[in-house]
């Protein structure tokens, strides 16, 4: 009977928010996002568990698994600061913690926080535009100088450089905590290059990915308008129509640099570094594979100070010489201004009340945490008399004070010499620091392990971003929840985890998407030119994924020869010596003395030796993870793949068998990369660097395959080892029903340009590639690269094997080696960039 | 007194440079007390691009682009200026140091002489617990501020040994602190911390010093190279007073200032890129001949 069913399916959902709901309990004293203080459920989370009580418990197993995958596949990863080696960041990636609970916030309360965060992002640009411009706020009183001064971010050389209209925030970010009467607070104020809106909206689709019909039913309103917006913004501040934007990233390094590659991915916007970047005609332009390209927009994630070595910091390697003239050349648009960075220090924001009645005419919609700037007589001793109710906290550097929660320092809980010391350093140099009140910001509900929910507390990241139409708020943004129940320890560093947010529409909303109206859009075949960086990485990638298919391969052969029955024999002994002495010779392992399972094992995973095939995969990851906005999902996967494959956490010599299984799966999975590249990849020249430096490695490879094993005198065994390496066992023994004999061997490994894995094969194609690489030159000569290309394949094409020697092997390798230098030369950024050096 | 003042720097580099950029601060600075009668540079080989420009602290800064390879860079500033006589006349030598600690953080502009810019730690100069506990000795309670900044002077003078092999120009502050050694930049930057540490403005001062000494007078450390020293802030009324604490002299008609800023990386003669991957080799050359 349907209504039984209806009363059986009701009982369920109620046991479903009963578990849900069985060990909540809010604290004492703080906001509750989900209870009020009279136990009741609040209207927005009422609509959120109604949905969620839905879902059955496997059901809800498998969403969560769903939005995990999504996240893991992206690769989504952050760093912890600490880092600094590229070693250290590989191993140190992590999958992104994030809540399968999201935060829900009505619409009404939305606008109420939309309204606050346009005024102060409207109320920041004033004064900066004041700051770096007529000076006002100081020269009448409203802002002490060295409430500015003393800001590291007060970039100087920036006074005058945009004029009067300049747009200083291209995009700000507020850090917001819900008072205990329930209004929000600003905990502070991002304005130098916002970090984690590309986790925003990383986690926004792995939810919505997860939970459609809740998405769905509950008119979360959408995120793509923000974006829209953003890219709106830069494009009407640059000087040309189809400007190139960049987004300028520190680099690999970075703490986020997952998230810079991802927005370029999802923007379109070019991924660069410093190096990429280079001023002519006091202009700024990329440095691509087809010369130099004009760069119009700069999207900055480094500091301002690191922005431009010739005016701010001499030190910088990250930025671009002579970026400041640009910008006040009108060249380039810098977004945001460097400098913009000033108005985030914690002296300034106890004057934005007063600053806001003053520019604005307005009191402060969203009030800020109560400030006091030490380096004002009155202000000090305020604070000196009611020291141990408040918090201490550097006015404008990070690395004044040592916290080990967060910056602040909590004098209630210090002991006495901490507190004299810090009221003695107050007294001196009360400028540096400020004191705030002790906020106890809101808790929110977070699932446990058992499904169940818990009270965190959490700060709500929201985003600004200024448009041809005015500030657009994303409705949305990255919410971080704490571990711990102390409601001030909220960074990401301590292990938290963040949380989509869902803005509740009161009616449908619209399906926003990137995409313009169709008849807006230009067909394209390929994007753009590509940066030299990229076309380096991509090459070596290739590279580096070829010589560890080698290593492999020498290796798998090996351990096969001695597992083999007839591994006695004086040819086989003769075969593994010459296999072994091989690997010694490439650096992949140990010297002769090593008994040859101990080599094979160090071939395989020997990080120490720089040309084993563990030391090769190392590498080509980290030019892959650099690389990796122009990357597939599956490609960095299988690099991931290959690296488990091949990692070994113990030193246990493993047996003959297990060695050549592990070689084995391995080179199957570079077959499938390889596969990936040839079916996925577009025929672009990202593709086509790849490709070269495969092919290059590839051909040098065989090359020397073919010198030691390769000799007029070489036995049986030794040709046979040949045809193994090359794989053309079945081709060899389907053409010629003979043994293994000198001259149809060696045609078939350096001749044969129907087999896929000969030197022929490889140079056949790289000249083809060669040859479509865009050309720079105007008088109509061939390009370096191709001559030397076309001549090798032609002169491989007419040779004979019996002019082969090991001489002749050699030339070729040696004409390669030259190839793939003469790229590089043409193609890729030229040696390194020095300061000379200084003495007073 | 007239001054004609040669100063070349040679980079000899191991391969050849194809392009480089830099950022010269060589011309002296006119300001009251001190007039630039000319200054101009020789460069080898020729820049592609030249552009000149005042920078925020009023320094002359001169941009350079130098597109053809060369193998060699010289640099060479011949400026002719006439110091006039610094003196402190009409001075008011009660304000306490206290006083001027107050003065200064609650000063009410952004000019480039403005005290506030002076009072923080810049890029090579940390506030660091030793160089101000040295400093916090000679300011004891009430005392004038020229009056202890001077003695603060006279202790590095006694305490530190000019040692040109001691440091470089990257060795960190405490270092040259921990070891009483270094040069002119290293004494500056020192008695800069100190100065800061306690809540005073302090300025780096870039110049040269006069090279042969009046008859009679022991040569004066520094004179061979590009000298520094200390700006100290008095007060409103008494303003900036140049303090050299290599030599234990106040800033008068010996000194010629080329550049005011907050540190050695705000007012460094030459700084660049260049592109290009061997070695280099670096030459200065510094002469002041006294004119009358």
């Amino acid at each position: 009977m349907p209504h039984t069913r209806l009363a059986e399916s009701q009982r369920t959902k109620a046991a479903r928010r009963d578990h849900l709901l069985r060990s909540y309990r809010p604290l004492a004293g703080v906001h509750d996002e989900l209870v009020t203080p009279d136990g009741a459920i609040r209207p927005q989370w009422e609509a959120l568990l109604d949905e969620w009580t839905n879902v059955t418990p496997d059901e809800m197993t498998r969403r969560k698994a769903v939005a995990d995958r999504h996240l893991a596949d992206a690769g989504v990863s952050y760093r912890i600061r600490a880092e600094s080696s590229l070693d250290d960041m590989l191993s140190g990636e992590r999958s992104w913690p994030m809540s399968h609970m999201p935060l829900p916030i009505s619409e009404p309360e939305w606008r109420a926080i939309e309204a606050g965060v346009i005024q102060r992002a409207s109320l920041l640009e004033a004064v900066l535009r004041d700051l770096y411009g007529p000076g006002r706020l100081i020269s009448e009183g409203a802002l002490p100088a060295a409430a500015v001064a003393g800001s590291p971010d007060f970039l100087r050389p920036m006074k005058g450089a945009l004029g009067p209209d300049g747009q200083q925030l291209q995009i700000y970010a507020c850090d917001l905590g819900r008072g205990p009467d329930g209004s929000w607070w600003v905990l502070g104020d991002r304005t130098q290059a916002p970090s984690g809106v590309g986790y925003a909206l990383e986690n926004r689709l792995a939810m919505a990915r997860a939970f459609p019909d809740l998405y769905r039913a509950l008119n979360v309103e959408r995120l793509a308008s923000f974006f829209q917006g953003f890219r709106a913004g830069l494009v009407s501040g640059a000087r040309r129509a189809d400007p190139r934007i960049c987004l300028l990233t520190p680099g690999p390094l970075s703490e986020t640099y997952f998230e810079q590659a991802y927005l370029a991915r999802y923007l379109g916007f070019l991924l660069v570094e410093g190096g990429d970047l280079v001023m002519r005609d006091d202009r700024v332009h990329v440095r691509t594979i087809a010369g130099l390209k004009r760069a119009d927009v700069i999207w900055r994630r480094i500091d301002g100070d690191f922005s431009d070595p010739m005016e701010l910091n001499a030190a910088s390697r990250l930025g671009v010489a002579g970026l400041l003239h640009a910008i006040r050349q009108d060249n380039v648009v810098v977004a945001n201004s460097p400098g913009s960075g000033v108005v985030e220090s914690r002296a300034l924001m106890s004057f934005l009340p007063r600053l806001s009645r003053k520019l604005l005419g307005e009191k402060l919609l969203l009030p800020n945490v109560a400030t006091w700037w030490c380096g004002q007589a009155e202000e000090r001793q305020e604070v000196l008399d009611r020291i141990n109710d408040l918090a201490i906290a550097p006015a404008f550097r990070c690395d004044l004070i040592d916290a080990s929660e967060g910056d602040h320092l909590l004098m209630s809980e210090q002991d006495e010499r901490t507190r004299a010391g810090i009221i003695a350093a107050i007294k001196t140099r009360g400028m540096d620091y400020v004191a705030q009140e002790v906020v106890k910001i809101s808790t929110m509900p977070v699932l446990r392990d058992d499904g169940s929910l818990e009270p965190r507390p959490f700060a709500l990241r929201v985003y600004a971003t200024a448009t041809p139409e005015g500030w657009r708020v994303m409705p949305g943004g990255f919410c971080r929840t704490s571990d711990r129940l102390d409601a001030r320890a909220v960074t990401m560093r301590e292990g938290a985890r963040s949380s989509d947010v869902w803005v509740l529409s009161e009616k449908p909303v619209a399906q926003v998407t990137l995409l313009p109206p169709p008849d807006q859009i230009q067909i394209r075949r390929l994007v753009g030119n590509l940066p030299s960086r990229v076309a380096d990485n991509l090459f070596w990638l290739g590279r580096y994924l070829e010589r560890a298919e080698g290593v492999l391969r020498l290796t798998r052969t090996l351990l096969g020869r001695m597992i083999d029955a007839d591994a006695r024999l004086p040819g086989q002994q003769e075969a593994v010596k010459r296999l072994s002495g091989l690997l010694v010779a490439w650096g992949a392992a140990p010297g002769a003395r090593t008994p040859p399972l101990r080599q094979a094992f160090a071939a395989l995973h020997g990080l120490d030796h720089y040309g084993s095939a563990a030391a090769c995969i190392r590498e080509a990851k980290r030019t892959a993870s650099v690389t990796r906005e122009r990357l597939s999902v599956d490609a960095w996967r299988l690099i991931g793949d290959l690296t488990r494959r091949i990692e070994r956490s113990n030193d246990d010599l493993p047996t003959e068998g297990e060695g050549y299984e592990t070689a084995d799966r391995a080179l199957r999975a570079l077959a499938a990369f390889a596969g990936l590249a040839e079916e996925n990849m577009n025929r672009g020249d990202g593709w086509r660097f790849l490709e070269i430096g495969r092919r290059i490695e590839r051909a040098i490879t065989t090359c020397r395959f073919a010198r030691q094993f390769g000799e007029a005198a070489a036995s049986a065994e030794s040709l046979d080892v040949m045809l193994d390496l090359i794989d053309s066992q079945i081709t060899y023994r389907s053409r010629y029903l003979v043994g293994v004999a000198f001259h149809p061997v060696i045609d078939m490994v350096l001749f044969d340009e129907y087999n896929p894995r000969s030197v022929a094969f490889q140079i056949a194609r790289l000249d083809a590639e060669v040859a479509a690489l865009p050309k720079m030159r105007d008088d109509g000569l061939m390009e370096a690269p191709r001559r030397l290309s076309l001549k090798l394949a032609a002169d491989i094409a007419t040779s004979r094997t019996d002019q082969v020697d090991r001489s002749f092997v050699l030339t070729i390798e040696q004409r390669l080696m030259n190839l793939s230098e003469a790229v590089a030369n043409r193609y890729f950024l030229q040696a390194g960039i020095d300061a000379p050096g200084r003495k007073a | 007194m007239l001054y004609n003042i040669r100063h070349i720097t040679t980079y000899t580099y191991n391969t050849a440079v194809p392009f480089a950029r830099c950022v010269l601060r060589m011309f002296p600075r006119e300001e009251p007390g001190q007039n630039v009668i000319s200054s101009e540079l020789r460069l080898t080989p020729e820049a592609s691009e030249r552009r000149d420009s005042i920078c925020f602290f009023g320094n002359r800064v001169t941009t350079l682009t130098i597109e053809q390879p060369h193998r060699a860079l010289s640099v060479a500033v011949t400026s002719l200026v006439d110091v006039l006589q610094r003196g402190l006349a009409g001075l008011d030598l009660s304000l306490s140091w206290e006083v001027v600690r107050r003065d200064a953080v609650e000063h009410g502009g952004l000019e480039p002489s403005s005290p506030v810019h002076y009072l923080y730690q810049s890029r090579s100069v940390p506030i660091e617990p030793g160089p101000v506990a040295y400093a916090a000795k000679s300011f004891s309670p009430g005392r004038g501020m020229l009056e202890a900044a001077t003695e603060l002077m006279h202790r590095i003078k006694a305490d530190f040994v000019y040692d040109p092999k001691a440091t470089v120009v990257s060795t960190p502050l405490a270092q040259a602190f921990e070891n009483k050694r270094g040069v002119c930049q290293d004494f500056a930057h020192v008695m800069i911390s100190g100065l800061r540490g306690l809540g005073l403005p302090a300025a780096y001062v870039s110049g040269y010093l006069r090279t042969i000494p009046p008859p009679g007078e022991k040569r004066l450390e520094g004179a061979d190279a590009t000298h520094a020293w200390v700006s100290v802030w008095c007060g409103d009324g008494l303003g900036w007073v140049g303090l050299d604490p290599t030599n234990g002299i106040m800033a008068g008609n010996d000194h010629i200032i080329v550049a005011r800023g907050r540190d050695y990386a705000d007012v460094s003669p030459i700084d660049g890129v260049i592109i290009g991957s061997g070695g280099q080799s670096i030459d200065v050359k510094v002469d002041v001949e006294p004119l009358g």
